[in-house]
């Protein structure tokens, strides 16, 4: 990989040869909690002021930006019993400015299951190409683990990636196009020095970390505690809300549902990111429910991260942002959870 | 339109109150920019708020409002005798409604508040279908135009309908609402039943339930997580009786 | 802010290689286009099950719609909604494909409401097969239970059709009354034409029924089968095939030669919905054919 240093003037300048001829998205304030601690989301900007690039977790993953909540796969246009069928992929050219190594990670299990196999989706392959990935390291937060789970640092699926050295960013270059991107600015050389700085700052980031989660004998371990009964404790604790997965920024899991306007003239169908958490994710027609109990959805969540996805992709699908620990409103967090797991394995 | 050379039925349908505000019949005139094309799927032939046409054979009666009066029992039963299929349309005919919080008065101190010296005749509130059996329910208050346009291509093609079973929390999240509790406000989104598109948490308030419960709700866990969160049980209460969709033990 | 007029547009400009646009690209639009379907012939089967003979109107895209016994497709009716379906017809026929449908969901009870002419949409095929081709030279045990015979239509056809290069074939079929068998009309072919042998049991006989009462099981422990060259295929509800994979398993056949086809709800049968999914893999990729020994192996799964 290749590495610049830019002057926070000319980051600053970067961004603003974005914004005149593009859409930028990033992290922006929307309010504050009832702790009164900030709360980000991932917005369009319209000046780099409007940027909070300090944010610590943004409410919501910027998956948005690839795997919409809601989308239309395709419109049909209804005539007497025959029918068209229209297909077109959204071409949206969009740049993000500030995503964390996490975010930007679990793009990268989201590209192993969206443009690797069989059938590489047209629809996330559209977004991903015409998006342009500026991310920004951090310290972690005293819930963040990303390091247990191998996603604290980036090595692909960006164009630029920064590491605020004080004085000056640290520039990972992940694509020709940031590449280009550096050369509208003053980017410079690396210097002994910088190198020094970037990697007093990798210890520093290292060592902050406070939350550790062992995952490395999870794919086993969850075989064998499959029918443990700490997963009914965890499971009558579940509001089967969906919130986890909808703040995840890795699940991906969908329904498909069609709808038809009420003049019976045209129609679509559109899909809609689901949780296996939710009481219909495995029902069937007839209501017959492959999955009827909490407990069992719950722990299909973990087994998929921990085990299918581990099976499929030789890695958990999992970055350790803890969003969906923050959005459960009764607390449960994958921290916790695989604690009990492990705990459980040496009673 | 002769979908899969299947012939649609224009069902007729038959719109009748009982005690209720009308808002959710009011609804079934809104969303003009299809109105045309609604009235066009079905006869109307009973239509106190929008149409003089009077018809007592339908294939389909909405029924707004719970069931408060002797008279209106009455009534209701003998809708039920000519309907075909017989819908709950709204939340007071599917769990009673606001109206259900007069059960948990005293009804002749709450007929002499109301009425002062003209009592009215009247009856512990009830559901419809704690009076007749309920062939659909659609519940919010006011029912959601969109579902109810849905709800009625399914039944022109005589096709089982569905209502969402997951809680609000999936449709608050997908329209990037932040989360009430984050915001420190009670909030029932995650017990009740989807399919409104979460409009009241994105405004700002909470979630009232007016849908009644997310089919399977975990309210057990719900109760005590709404308890540490520094809400009080009369608070909780209160709101889940709000819409008489809920179990409340008193 | 100081306006900056000339940007740097993220479409433009020499290491920008412009809009990646998609609609343009014919390979990867193909999984999503749905091919229309004329539904030319319906044959009702029992009170909630019907044959759907559909051809696909395009003539290029029907001369490359090939599949193998066991694969599925999701038949889709627009505007309402698709659903999963194995394909029920022979894997050599060109002119149409047969898909045995159970009037359940919104789906399925348009399409029992439709009529000849109706069009509606195919995606696939999709998913694993049974290993028709491992089989030949071998003797062949076909069990299924209730609706279980519409998969194993496709690779009855498939061995009927080749007949010389299997061993001994035999056919059990199970339902619950008569009144619930599928494709009664074709058992004299697969007999006389085919040269199969076909055993069919109903657990609850009515006043016309001939034939044997019992369980599927019943008819399993009277066939005589040479363990060590038979494969089986086994098809219908799990609690039924547990029982039959266990007996095989136990008078000898290796259970990675015995395979079983799951059920589940699929919302897009290219393995990325993951609502099909069972233990740690999909129905729709993996499946829905598996091995005995790897059905054991993946949770829920029975």
């Amino acid at each position: 990989m290749l590495f610049r240093t830019l002057a926070k003037a000319e980051f600053r300048k970067l961004v603003e040869l974005l914004l005149a001829a593009n859409e930028v998205v990033g992290p922006k304030r929307v309010g504050t909690n009832v702790r009164g601690e900030p709360l980000h989301q991932f917005l369009p900007v319209s000046a780099f002021d409007e940027l909070a690039l300090d944010y610590a977790n943004t409410e919501f993953p910027p998956k948005t930006y690839f795997l919409p909540y809601r989308e239309d796969l395709c419109s049909y246009r209804f005539g007497d019993d025959d029918w068209t069928q229209d297909i077109r992929y959204q071409v949206h050219p969009r740049v993000i400015v500030g995503m964390h190594a996490c975010d930007i990670n679990g793009l990268v299990k989201l590209d192993k299951v969206f443009t690797r196999d069989t059938f590489p989706s047209p629809y996330y392959l559209s977004r991903r190409k015409n998006t342009l990935i500026i991310g920004i390291d951090h310290l972690p937060g005293p819930k963040c683990f990303c390091r247990s789970v191998g996603a604290d640092l980036v090595e692909r699926g960006f164009d630029l990636f920064l590491s605020d050295l004080d004085t000056r960013y640290f520039v990972a270059i992940g694509s020709d196009r940031g590449f280009g991107l550096l050369q509208r600015v003053d980017a410079k050389a690396i210097t002994d020095e910088d190198r020094a700085d970037y990697l007093a700052l990798r210890h520093r980031i290292a060592d902050a970390f406070e939350t550790h989660v062992d995952v490395q004998n999870l794919p086993s371990l969850l075989d064998i505690e499959f029918e443990s009964k700490l997963w009914k404790k965890w499971g009558d604790k579940c509001l089967s809300c969906g919130a986890c997965a909808m703040v995840c920024p890795t699940c991906y899991c969908y329904g498909v549902h069609e709808r038809v306007s009420i003049d019976f003239r045209c129609g679509a169908k559109v899909k809609q990111l689901h949780s296996c958490n939710l009481l219909d994710f495995a029902m069937v027609a007839g209501n017959h429910n492959f999955r009827p109990t909490r407990e069992s959805r719950l722990k299909y969540r973990y087994y998929h991260q921990h085990r299918g996805f581990v099976e499929a992709y030789d890695e958990p699908n999992c970055v350790g942002c803890n969003r969906c620990g923050h959005a459960c409103l009764v607390g449960i967090n994958p921290p916790d959870v695989i604690a009990d797991l492990q705990a459980e394995e040496r009673r | 339109m002769k979908y899969l050379r299947i012939e649609p039925r224009r069902p007729k349908v038959g719109i009748f109150d009982f005690t209720s505000c009308e808002g959710c019949e009011l609804q079934l005139v809104n969303h003009e920019e299809s109105l045309a094309d609604f009235l066009a799927c079905v006869e109307i032939v009973n239509f106190r708020e929008a149409s003089a046409a009077r018809d007592d054979t339908y294939d389909i009666a909405l029924v707004e409002g719970s069931i408060s009066r002797a008279d209106e029992v009455e009534r209701l039963k003998s809708i039920r005798a000519k309907a075909k299929t017989l819908v709950a349309f709204g939340s007071c005919a599917c769990f009673g409604g606001v109206n259900r919080l007069k059960n948990a008065c005293d009804l002749v101190a709450a007929n002499r508040e109301v009425y002062g010296a003209h009592p009215k005749e009247t009856l512990p509130v009830r559901a419809v279908k704690e009076i007749v059996p309920v062939d659909l329910e659609i519940p919010g208050c006011p029912v959601n135009k969109p579902e109810v346009e849905r709800i009625v291509q399914h039944l022109m093609m005589d096709l089982p309908f569905q209502l969402p079973v997951y809680p609000v929390c999936v449709e608050c999240k997908q329209r990037f609402t932040t989360c009430l509790y984050e915001r420190g406000e009670l909030c029932l989104g995650a017990i009740s039943r989807a399919g409104c598109d979460a409009p009241c948490p994105a405004g700002g308030l909470g979630c009232w339930g007016c849908r009644g419960p997310a089919l399977d709700a975990n309210v057990e866990a719900f109760r005590s997580m709404v308890r540490e969160r520094g809400f009080s049980q009369r608070e909780l209460d209160e709101r889940m009786s709000f819409f008489g969709g809920f179990e409340v033990r008193s | 802010m100081t306006r900056i007029l000339h940007g740097v547009d993220i479409t433009r400009g020499a290491s920008f290689r412009g809009v990646v646009d998609f609609n343009q690209r014919y390979r990867l639009q193909h999984v999503d286009r749905n091919f229309k379907s004329t539904i030319t012939t319906i044959v009702p089967l029992t009170d909630m099950e019907k044959l759907f003979q559909l051809r696909i109107d395009d003539d290029a895209e029907r001369a490359t719609f090939g599949f193998l016994p066991g694969q599925f497709v999701m038949l889709e009716v627009p505007g309402y909604g698709e659903v999963p379906i194995s394909i029920s017809s022979s894997p050599s026929n060109k002119a149409y494909i047969e898909l045995c449908i159970r009037r359940a969901g919104t789906v399925t009870n348009l399409l029992h409401r439709a009529r000849p002419g109706a069009k509606v949409g195919l995606r696939g095929p999709f998913g694993t097969h049974f290993p028709t081709g491992q089989m030949k030279g071998h003797d062949v045990l076909l069990i299924a239970g209730g609706l279980g015979l519409a998969p194993l239509r496709a690779p009855i056809f498939d061995i009927t059709e080749n007949r010389a290069a299997y061993g001994r074939v035999h056919i059990l079929y199970g339902t619950k009354d008569p009144s619930q068998l599928l494709f009664d009309y074709q058992y004299e072919t697969w007999r006389r034409v085919g040269g199969v042998e076909l055993s069919i049991a109903v657990e609850h006989a009515d006043a016309d029924w001939k034939g044997e009462v019992g369980l599927i099981t019943h008819l399993l422990d009277r066939l005589t089968l040479d363990a060590d060259d038979t494969f089986a295929i086994v098809c219908g509800p799990p609690v039924m095939f547990k029982h039959v994979c266990s007996r095989l398993s136990a008078r000898g056949v290796p259970m990675d030669r015995m395979f079983v086809s799951l059920e589940r709800r699929m919302h897009c049968g290219m393995g990325k919905c993951y609502r099909c999914n069972v233990g740690h893999t999909s129905t729709c990729i993996d499946g829905p054919v598996f091995d005995y020994w790897s059905v054991m192996n993946l949770k829920e799964s029975i």
